[in-house]
This record gives structure tokens, sequence and C-alpha cells, in this order.
């Protein structure tokens, strides 16, 4: 009887205080918070990243026309690159470019971070100064250097003019021009690359460098056994970033393309520059998706290479 | 913070370090894959159609953007099928990705503009709509000769000229007086013009002024010189670029850059920006198109200018390129009949409102010899083409010059690629013709599409 008589809404009741007895752990609420805030992030880079990576692979297998026809050629588009001559002229081009602008922009960044590293009146003036180029847009940047450099009239050519170099053609000269994309790539990242040096310099106790000095440490000694020792993981991020920034960024193919448009006679057309002309001027959507992938697959060997070298970046555990 | 949400997992620095890496070279790469996705199913009723161009509606209305506006006002008030204009800046919509990748992602517009130079990829890709039905006999026998032939394959026409821009160089009075040179000096030939040139040359100032930027305008601007001795990338569909009339001209370019008489690189816009070079005095001679009339018109109207055909080789003949844009319609768009009629109403009409646009558009908006004779004979009447430049452009000039050539970039780029070697970096122009030719001999091998030459 009084089994029968029970209750019927006792069950839900029950469950409901179950739940109510196991609440969520800190530690599970935490942890989802972390997702929820990782999930725009990571969605953002499936979509619009991961996605046409994977997409562009398959795309290399085909002959695209650029009117939305696609027939599959297998690997045809890889055994194209063989025997494309542009394409080795585009390499040694970016690899010449890399070699060049990664070392001058370290070397200028960190310079110029040593340099704003401690406290004077107006730092920060001088900081925004120094930073100021990265804000500015890359066609922008172009636009104004193009008109520094005017053949004659420019205000660089003015400048040179007394030295005899007034009719130095910058960037008409084919062998001038790619140093000259060089520098003013160099001045466009030296202020977000000095800023990067600044966070690691932040790091390095100053204690350290103070035991140092005590110990009869001269500069130079304390730069070499104190803060460049501590700044390693840093430099590597800034080599790695350089490189990469170097053949695939936003310098590699803006500013090229405002500045010379791969010219004069061709001695700027990084190879990004020529996966656009081939995809864009050629129509061949195919072929510059698998000279995607083989870039792609050039900077995952550097950095795996960079890794290598520097054991994996465990500078942290000398 | 106690809890430790990842325990068995720490981030480390290395690790973060590594996955900001991979996302970055990942990221650096993606943006260009992007054109690779896309629908093909244009959409819509068929009732709306947009049009693609590089004047209008341009913010600061001017009266190119007007002539424009003013078009598809017309048309949409007594059609059903409605036009949209939609502005492309020049610059993005000459050497940008827009339209490319709207084609390519089945998006491209009903109704756009195309250059010579870009009508056989467009035609050889099949997106380019036949006009022939809706054109009637008297508006194609309105034609000046050869300029529905350039825009046509196999007899059916693919592209209404809607102007006709022919090069001349264009040459600053007040340079010549400066360098104490009169109109008795200005250059006939070649070697004249490297001579003059050299006279006019000064601290601020170059005396004669190319394109220097590689692309499809700078070769636009220099097959003048190779037809001038007879020359050409291509003849009766062989190639023939490996020839002494390419050599010369290769020679001629490359002898201004080394004589020191000509700058390395424009200043504004380019070759074509008489404004900006001849008009600021940094050139005292500069070859431009038609275009630069109205250009000084507006920006330098007391500057003065005079415009001579161009300098010819010895035993050469005068020649000039006739460039233009055409109406063009997606073959793969919502309505591609209606599109057609839209472009042979708005071009083609034969009937008094419609050569008045045009006269509007080729002499007093613009200033362009007019591809139809009705509306050539309408702008004489008017007195467009009685004094001055432009009458030396229409009765001098464009009688000596060939409809720009239809060539693929696959012919484009070797010629392209001859021209900046020659000019910019002193490559031998025999071995640079010759370079050229084989690689447009290795493309025509395989070449599938419709007639080049």
């Amino acid at each position: 009887m009084v089994a029968t008589t029970a209750p019927p809404s006792k069950p839900p009741v029950v469950a409901r205080a179950s739940r109510q007895k196991t609440p969520m752990t800190r530690k599970r609420r935490e942890a989802l918070a972390a997702y929820a805030f990782l999930a725009p992030d990571v969605i953002g880079l499936l979509v619009f990243v991961a996605l046409p990576m994977v997409l562009a692979f398959g795309v290399a297998f085909f002959k695209v026309d650029g009117f939305g026809n696609y027939q599959y050629i297998g690997l045809d588009n890889y055994k194209l690159m063989a025997s494309d001559d542009q394409l080795w002229s585009s390499l040694r081009i970016t690899g010449l470019y890399v070699v060049t602008f990664v070392p001058l922009a370290f070397v200028v960044s960190f310079a110029l971070a040593m340099l704003v590293r401690n406290h004077f009146r107006g730092i920060g003036w001088v900081r925004s100064a120094f930073f100021l180029p990265h804000v500015v847009s890359l066609v922008v940047v172009g636009l104004i250097w193009q008109f520094l450099l005017v053949d004659k009239r420019g205000a660089i050519s003015k400048l040179l003019a007394p030295l005899g170099l007034g009719d130095v053609s910058f960037l008409g000269t084919p062998s001038l021009a790619l140093g000259t994309y060089v520098v003013i790539s160099v001045w466009f990242v030296m202020g977000y690359q000095m800023l990067v040096f600044l966070a690691g310099l932040k790091d390095v106790p100053k204690e350290l460098e103070d035991a140092a000095q005590i110990d009869g440490a001269s500069a130079s000694q304390r730069f070499r056994f104190v803060i460049w020792p501590l700044l390693r993981p840093t430099s590597f991020f800034v080599v790695v970033n350089s490189t990469i920034g170097a053949v695939t960024g936003l310098q590699a193919f803006d500013l090229v393309y405002v500045l010379t448009r791969g010219g004069p006679a061709r001695s700027t057309s990084t190879v990004v520059l020529y996966i656009y002309e081939q995809a864009f001027t050629f129509n061949n959507m195919g072929y510059a998706a698998a000279l995607t992938t083989v870039v792609v697959g050039l900077l995952i060997l550097c950095t795996g290479l960079m890794f290598a070298f520097t054991r994996g970046g465990r500078f942290d555990e000398d | 913070m106690s809890a430790t949400p990842f325990p068995a997992r720490p981030v480390s620095r290395r690790s973060v370090l590594r996955g900001g890496l991979g996302a970055l070279a990942a990221s650096a790469v993606a943006g260009p894959l992007l054109t690779a996705c896309g629908g093909d199913d244009p959409g819509g009723d068929g009732k709306d159609l947009t049009f693609w161009n590089f004047y209008g509606p341009a913010d600061d209305a001017n009266p190119q953007s007007k002539w424009f506006v003013d078009l598809t006002t017309k048309w949409n008030a007594n059609n059903d099928v409605k036009v949209n204009l939609r502005y492309i800046v020049g610059k993005e919509y000459l050497s940008g990705t827009v339209l490319q990748t709207a084609f390519q992602s089945g998006e491209g517009p009903d109704i756009f503009l195309i250059s010579p130079g870009d009508f056989l990829r467009y035609y050889n890709g099949g997106v380019l709509q036949d006009l022939s039905p809706q054109l009637t006999a008297e508006s194609k026998a309105d034609y000046l000769p050869g300029l529905l032939e350039a825009r046509s394959v196999d007899g059916k026409v693919y592209g209404l000229p809607m102007e006709i821009e022919p090069l001349a160089m264009y040459y600053s009075e007040p340079a010549f007086e400066k360098a104490g040179l009169s109109e008795a000096d200005l250059p006939k030939t070649w070697d004249q013009t490297l001579a003059v040139a050299e006279k006019l040359t000064g601290k601020d100032r170059y005396g004669v002024m190319f394109e220097t930027l590689p692309g499809y305008y700078q070769n636009f601007t220099w097959y003048p010189f190779l037809w001038q001795g007879d020359g050409a990338p291509i003849k009766d569909g062989k190639v023939a670029f490996d020839s002494p009339a390419a050599v010369q001209a290769l020679k001629f370019w490359q002898d201004t850059i080394q004589n020191k008489v000509a700058p390395r690189k424009a200043l504004g816009d380019g070759g074509g920006d008489v404004v900006s070079n001849l008009g600021s005095g940094a050139a005292a001679m500069q070859q431009s198109g038609i275009w630069a009339v109205s250009d000084m018109r507006t920006k330098a109207k007391n500057f003065k200018y005079g415009i001579i055909p161009h300098p010819t080789p010895d035993g050469g003949k005068p020649a000039t390129d006739l460039g233009g844009w055409a109406f063009v319609a997606n073959a793969k768009g919502k309505n591609p009949e209606a599109a057609a009629k839209f472009i042979t109403w708005a071009l083609g009409s034969t009937d008094a409102e419609g050569i008045e646009r045009q006269r509007q558009w080729n002499t007093v908006v613009k200033t362009n010899v007019p591809p139809r004779k009705s509306v050539q004979q309408a702008a004489d009447a008017k007195g467009a083409f009685g004094e001055g430049v432009l009458k030396k452009f229409v009765s001098e000039i464009a009688p000596t010059g060939r409809p720009e050539p239809r060539f693929p970039p696959e012919v484009y780029q070797p010629v392209a690629d001859a021209i900046q070697a020659c000019q910019l970096n002193a490559a031998d122009p025999g071995k640079a013709a010759a370079d050229a030719a084989q690689r447009i001999d290795t493309f025509l091998q395989t070449y599938q599409g419709a007639s080049i030459s």
C-alpha cells in the first residue's frame, strides 16, 4: 500500500536534487571558460586558414582556368615547376631578400631596443616614433617611399646630388631595386621587432646584470654573457617570424607590388608576386595553388631546421 | 588562482612558440587560397544586372561618372531589366583581383569593361556573350574598320568598343623654349629623338619619357615602335618576334635609358600620366594617349604643350596603337541576352539619341577618337576636332594606327620581359628577342583558343 501511494513526481525531484548536489567544479568551469575564449580564434583559424589550405592542396591537382572550370591533371602542376625558369628566378630573389632582410632587420631592431631600453625624458615619444612606420598601411609606405625616391626630383635624389648621386634611380635600376626594397622593409618592421626585443629585455633580471657589474664585467661582457644568452628565445622568435614574413608576409607582396610591381626587369619579382601573377594574370589558379603548397613546405622546412639547430627552442634549459 | 584547468598538459613557452609560429606560417599563405572557394550559381531572377566599371558612380561625381550614371538611369527608366553600376577603383580594376576572383567563384558581373589585351583571356574562359544577335547591320557598318574584328571570333562580335585611344608624343613648349629649341627641332626620327632629348635633359628634367613599369600598358605603348619596322610578335599564327624590327625597337628604348635622357621610373600614375610628368616639368617629351588631353584640360589647363606622331626609325613607317575599352556581357551571368541588349543600346544605337550619347562620351566628358563614323561626323559638326591637338590626333595620328593586339598573357609576358630586360637591364636586344620568341613559340604549339592575330 505504501509503495503504491508513492508520489509520481518523486523521481524528477530526485534527479534535480542529484544535479544540484554535483555543481560544476571550479576547475571545470575554468576549463569551459577557456574553451569558450579560445573558440572564436580556433573557428577563425579553421575556417580561414586550415580549410583554405586543404582546399588549395586539392586545387593543386587541377588545371583551373579562373572561370570556374576544373580539369584533373594529377601531379602535372608540380612537374611543371622543374622547367619553370621564372619560378626559380623568383625563388632566388626571395632567398636573396630573406638573407639580407632578416639579419639587417634583426640588428637594427635590436640596436633600437637597446637604445630605448632605459628610461629617459621623452622615451615614450622616441619609442612611438620608431614604432610609427609599422602602423601605416604598406600601400601608403610604398607610395611615400616612391615619392621620396623619384628620379632626379625626389628628396633622396636631392640629398645625394652633392655627392654626384642625384641621377641614381633606386627603384628603377635592377641592381639597386632589391636593396632598396630591403631597406624600406627594415624601416617598416623595425618598430615592431624593437617592441618584441624590449619585451624580451624586460625579462632579463636586473640583479644578474648588477651582479656581473659588481664582479667587474664590462658593458660588452655583460651584454655577451648575461643579456644575449637570456634573449635567445626572443631572438629565435624574431628570426623565425621575420623569415616567414619575408617570404609570405604582407611586405613580400603589398610593398613590392606598389613599389616596383616586380620590376625593373623582374629584379624584385618575389615568389609570392610570381604566384599572384600566375593566378591573376595567367589565370593558372591550379599552378598557383601548387606553388603555394611548395612555399608552405619550404617554410615548414626552414622553420624545422631552425628548431633543429636550436635544439627545439630549449633555450631555457641550458 | 589556485585551480589549474589543464594540469596534465602544461602550456610551456616552447609550445606556445611552436603553435604561434605554425599559425603564423599557415595564415601567411592562406589569403591567396581563399579565392579557390565559391559557387557557380549566379542566382537572381535576371531582372537586376550588375555593371562593373572604373568610372562611376564615383564620389566626386565627375563628368565621366555622371555619363555612366545617366546611361543606366535612362535605360532603367524604360526597361524591366535594371542595370546597377558598381564602381571599382581604376587600379584595382586594371591590375587587381576583384574581377578575377568574382569570375572564379561564379559571381562575375553581368556587364563589364574589357581592354583588347584581356579579350582572349575572357573569351577563351567561355564567359563572353555573343552580341551579334542584338547588333543591327546598320550599327555594325557604322564602326570604323578593324574595331569590331578585334573583338570578334568567327564573325561573332563579343565586345563593343566605347572609344579609340591613339598614342602620340606630347611635348612641353616651355621646356623646348628653355632649351632654345623651336618647332623645327621636333624629332621625326629615333636618332633625332635621342639628340633632342639630350638637349632637353637637365638637372630636374628628362628629355623624353616612355613607360617603365612592367605590364600590359607598357607593351601597348611599345608596339608602335615594333610596327614601324614592320615587326609583330605573331604573324599568320606563327611567332615572328625574333626579327630586326623587334631588335631595333628594343634597342631604341634601351638607348633612351643608357643615354640618360629618359627616367627609369615615372611620376604619378606612370608613363601615361601626362599631368604628373610633362605637366610638372619632369619630362620634356612623353608618350601617352589621347585621354591625356582631357586630363590636361581639367588639371593643367594653362600648361602649353603640343603633340607629334611617334618618331620613326630610318626607313620606317608611321604607326600608333589604337587602344580603347569595350563593353562586354557575361555569358554565364544572370541574363546574358538582356545584358547584350543593354550594351548594343548603350554603344550601338544609331538613332540621334544614341549618337549624341556617344559624342558626349568621346568628345565632351572624355577626349577620344569616336569609334563610329556617325559619331565622328556629329563631333566634327560641333567642331570637336577642328583645331589643336585633337585635330592632329584625328587627322594625322589615328589614321596610322592599328587596333591594340589581343595577345593572351602567355604572349604578352615574354614580350614584356624582353622590353624590361633591354630597357632597364641593358640586355642584348637580339638575345632578348630570341628568348621571347622561343617562349611564344612554345606556347603557340599547344594553344587551342581563338585566333590570336
